[in-house]
């Protein structure tokens, strides 16, 4: 659940003395958005964006790179005059929730992972967590996924798994998500098996509600009066 | 209307393959099909086709061959299931798997022939989940899609295309011909974040040279005719207008049906027939009304008569009578 395990660790780098231009073609070449700026040991110095870079270019030169005239009045920019200094940044050792909660919070794409004498690491993205949570999912393996209303209360969970193993069926991965019932909450088994008209019956036999798929959300809404 | 030669292939031994107690892909369901056919009184219509024991080498064109030895070891050894507890089989199921790929083989044969236009092969274990290294989903050997190389190896067929009407995606055809511009697969199923097996997603369309000959429609639970009829019309028609197959496999599954609760699709008995008669059409179109149906999954033996005996009767170019 470290940022050390899901960040990517080739960063593509930029000095502050490359020029804007510089940066621009190099996240063109590897579609990225984050240019972790560093000095000649590694030390994270600042970070450049596209969006740092677009707002600096004339529009024209940022839509066609190959235009002189307008090169010519961005060419003496550098690296250092656009970045940003002191960037926000997360430690290999915090968590992938830690990453996650961050990002939320602070509105960015990524943030470069610094350890505690400033070196730079890696970069964690938005791309990186998203597939960390696809992993978590267990989407990459086949199965069917379920959506369980149960109360909020001890021992739901057990008698709900207990059932489904009893079955010989496996689990990819079980998610429990907030329902819009204060006391309620939905609870997403996703089963390894194609085999799942038995275990549904038996769950609803059990007294649980089984919530039609067009009702499943993962995110909490507010109920619509 | 001209009536078709139409082939029907059974098998006792289809029957066989013993999943085992709670357990949905039973032989009960093949007894229900032929059930439906013989009340229909259609059974001295139609040329009737026995199995047959497929030439390994056939297999070999889909399957690895690590994988054949395996399953076979795996079912003789009186293991109950393979690769996932899904897959029950008996010790019967290696020769059953085997009968049921030599069976299509042979109504093709007999298609390319001309000793019949059509025909629905009522065979088990089903095959479109089933990998080349991989058992999934009740199958083991990819029937469709051996049929496929086999059309092409041995008949000089250049261009397939496959039709899978089954409720759950056929992961294991779509992967078998991804990357191959020949065969295009076509899939109508339930959406992959709400069934088995999680793929068939809109944006998979093939890759490297067969990027565009492979296509997914997703649909919804709780969708039923006409979204089928809108979703039919709007990807799988002009799709194939495009391609020209030279010839037409369909993987029939009657598991979207609303009676059947291994999907939350909800389809009628009326609307089967008329995705079948849109593929009877598309057959006489393309492929000169040839075009072999191959039976995958479909679990409701309470409906099951009826729709075998419609299926069969688009195929003799009868009028269905709703």
């Amino acid at each position: 659940m470290f940022v050390s395990r899901s960040m990517t660790i080739k960063v593509v780098t930029i000095q502050p003395d490359a020029t804007v231009l510089e940066a621009q073609e190099l996240m063109a070449k590897h579609q990225i958005r984050h240019l972790p700026v560093i000095d000649g040991k590694d030390r994270l110095i600042g970070v450049v964006t596209d969006r740092d870079v677009r707002s600096v270019l004339p529009y024209d030169c940022y839509k066609n790179p190959d235009c002189a005239k307008e090169h010519e009045k961005v060419a003496g920019l550098k690296i250092k005059d656009i970045m940003v200094v002191e960037p926000l940044t997360i430690s290999p050792s915090d968590t992938i929730q830690d990453a996650l909660l961050l990002i939320q919070e602070k509105r960015v794409g990524a943030f470069p992972v610094v350890d505690d004498k400033g070196k730079l690491k890696g970069i964690i993205s938005v791309r990186d967590l998203l597939r960390a949570f696809t992993n978590v999912l267990g989407i990459g393996e086949p199965g069917t996924l379920l959506c369980i209303l149960v109360e909020e209360k001890i021992g739901q969970m057990k008698k709900i798994v207990d059932a489904i193993t009893e079955e010989g069926i496996s689990f990819g991965s079980i998610l429990v998500a907030r329902y819009w019932e204060e006391d309620k909450r939905a609870v997403f088994p996703y089963l390894l098996t194609q085999n799942i008209s038995r275990v549904k019956k038996k769950l609803q036999k059990m007294g649980y509600t089984l919530l039609e798929p067009m009702d499943w959300y993962l995110d909490q809404l507010p109920k619509h009066e | 209307m001209t009536m078709k030669k139409t082939g029907f292939l059974f098998d006792q031994r289809y029957l066989l393959h013993d999943t085992g107690p709670y357990h949905p892909e039973v032989p009960e369901r093949l007894q229900a099909i032929y059930q439906g056919i013989e009340d229909g009184g259609l059974i001295p219509k139609l040329r009737m086709i026995g199995a047959a024991r497929a030439d390994l080498k056939w297999v070999e064109t889909v399957h690895s061959v690590d994988y054949i030895r395996r399953f076979e070891e795996v079912c003789f050894s009186g293991q109950r299931t393979m690769d996932s507890p899904d897959n029950r089989m008996c010790t019967e199921t290696f020769e059953t798997a085997l009968l049921a790929v030599g069976g299509v083989l042979k109504t093709i044969d007999l298609v390319m022939q001309n000793e019949i236009d059509n025909a629905f092969c009522a065979v088990r274990p089903p095959g479109h989940h089933a990998e080349v290294s991989e058992a999934m989903g009740f199958c083991y050997f990819n029937n469709i899609a051996i049929a496929a190389r086999y059309l092409q190896q041995q008949w000089n067929i250049p261009k397939i295309g496959i039709i899978d009407f089954d409720v759950h995606h056929g992961n294991g055809t779509q992967h078998i011909f991804e990357k191959d511009p020949s065969v295009f697969y076509y899939s109508i199923h339930q959406h992959p974040s709400f069934a088995y097996p999680g793929t068939g997603r809109e944006f998979e369309k093939g890759s490297v040279d067969g990027y565009g000959f492979t296509k997914n429609t997703p649909v919804l639970p709780g969708q039923g005719d006409e979204d089928y009829r809108h979703y039919v019309n709007r990807d799988l028609i002009p799709a194939f207008d495009h391609f020209k197959p030279d010839m037409i496999l369909v993987s029939t599954g009657f598991d979207g049906h609303r009676d059947d609760d291994m999907s939350d699709v909800k389809l009628s008995t009326r609307a089967f027939s008329w995705i079948m008669e849109t593929i009877f059409q598309m057959a006489e179109d393309h492929s000169k009304g040839k075009l072999i149906s191959i039976l995958e999954g479909g679990y409701s033996l309470k409906r099951l008569p009826e729709l075998a005996r419609n299926h069969v009767q688009i195929l003799l170019n009868e009028q269905v009578h709703p």
